[in-house]
């Protein structure tokens, strides 16, 4: 008798498991569209706590799409900007982006932006407190192609720290 | 054996009642997405009639162009109807967009040219910050920016405010610039995501015309 409930139940919760993952998979559907940009690695670092350290923060463009750099040519358009909110364990002393790259659009020859593209590395510096913290950072954006623009985005940037 | 075959029932009943409501589920939310890509409308790419690059085809072509009030500048309501008998393109842009850019100079060339005939450009900001209606900073930030734009590129057009809330109706409006041109009769007759070129542009300001 108890084998027998013990089957019953077995069968029960793995019915229950296929029709949560039915659920889940029927969100992921639905889901918005992917970010232009995405965040590669580190997802875990180990500084020292409250002395300033380096993290190289690595991230990809997808295909065929450029982003502003941080320090576009025109004031209009959005740079690209690293942030960690206030009041973390975790603060951002300052960041070091990369130089943008010229790009000119095949269309208007004479307009020239300076942009990302491809894979490219913020160096953040942070101050850690003591201890383990997930950071919870985030990369601003607005991402083009040749001929048209996505709307700014933010996409998080999630990585651990270890303060010792 | 009695108190097996209870047992063995229950689970049967059990597991119909999860199968079906799996099923039911799925088909819900199958339904959903059918719906909501029904309703968002995007658009196909389609080869041109001389065999050229592929031109967006927006599901709101032959259709009417979806009526709208918007605000512009000067906080004054205008309202697509009030085009009516006249051939409107309706140019969805952002301050942020530099292709954007590029092409504004050539609607203001192309209007000037056939206003005469009848036609008008409604330049609609679409800046994809979803600001809520309360957000009295927000939208005071985004007005100073679109009049700097209107300033900078000497719009002489119309340019109405939160084309984000039209999003539904225009197919998403994903990306900038999208425009749609639209007959005399309010029926749109083309459509254009991404930069083209000025020729491109005034083939279809003609088509709308009725040229």
């Amino acid at each position: 008798m108890k084998k027998q409930v013990r089957v019953a139940a077995g069968i029960v919760i793995g019915l229950a498991c296929l029709l949560a993952q039915g659920q889940s998979g029927g969100m992921s559907r639905s889901s918005a569209q992917p970010a232009a940009v995405q965040y590669l690695y580190p997802e875990q670092v180990t500084l020292a706590a409250g002395k300033p350290g380096s993290v190289a923060l690595h991230f990809r463009i997808a295909q065929g799409m450029h982003i502003n750099s941080h320090t576009p040519r025109e004031d209009y358009l959005i740079p690209t900007t690293f942030s960690i909110p206030d009041g973390a364990d975790v603060r951002l002393k300052d960041a070091v982006y990369p130089a943008g790259t010229d790009l000119t659009l095949p269309i208007d020859p004479k307009t020239k932006l300076s942009v990302y593209t491809g894979e490219f590395i913020i160096q953040a510096r942070i101050v850690a407190a003591p201890g383990n913290h997930l950071v919870e950072a985030k990369l601003h954006f607005q991402a083009c192609d040749n001929s048209q623009c996505l709307p700014p985005r933010t996409i998080p940037v999630a990585f651990d720290v270890i303060g010792k | 054996m009695k108190r097996n075959t209870l047992v063995l029932c229950s689970v049967l009943v059990i597991f119909s009642v999860f199968a079906w409501a799996g099923w039911a589920n799925w088909e819900n939310r199958k339904q959903a997405t059918e719906r909501l890509l029904a309703t968002a409308a995007q658009g196909t790419l389609a080869p041109d009639a001389a065999g050229g690059a592929a031109q967006y085809v927006s599901p709101l072509k032959g259709k009417p162009a979806p009526a709208f009030v918007l605000e512009d500048l000067n906080g004054r309501k205008v309202s697509l109807a009030s085009y009516k008998g006249k051939a409107v393109l309706i140019n969805f842009w952002a301050t942020w967009c530099a292709p954007c850019k590029i092409e504004t100079p050539w609607l203001i060339e192309l209007r000037n040219q056939y206003a005469a005939q009848g036609f008008e450009v409604l330049g609609i900001s679409t800046e994809g910050d979803d600001l809520a209606d309360n957000d009295k900073a927000g939208w005071a930030r985004d007005r100073a920016d679109i009049a700097k734009s209107v300033q900078q590129m000497h719009i002489p057009y119309p340019v109405l405010i939160n084309g984000d809330s039209l999003s539904k109706a225009y197919g998403g409006l994903d990306a900038m610039p999208t425009s749609f041109f639209v007959d005399r009769k309010g029926i749109v007759v083309a459509s254009q995501l991404g930069l083209t070129s000025k020729e491109d542009i005034e083939g279809k300001i003609l088509k709308a015309l009725g040229n």
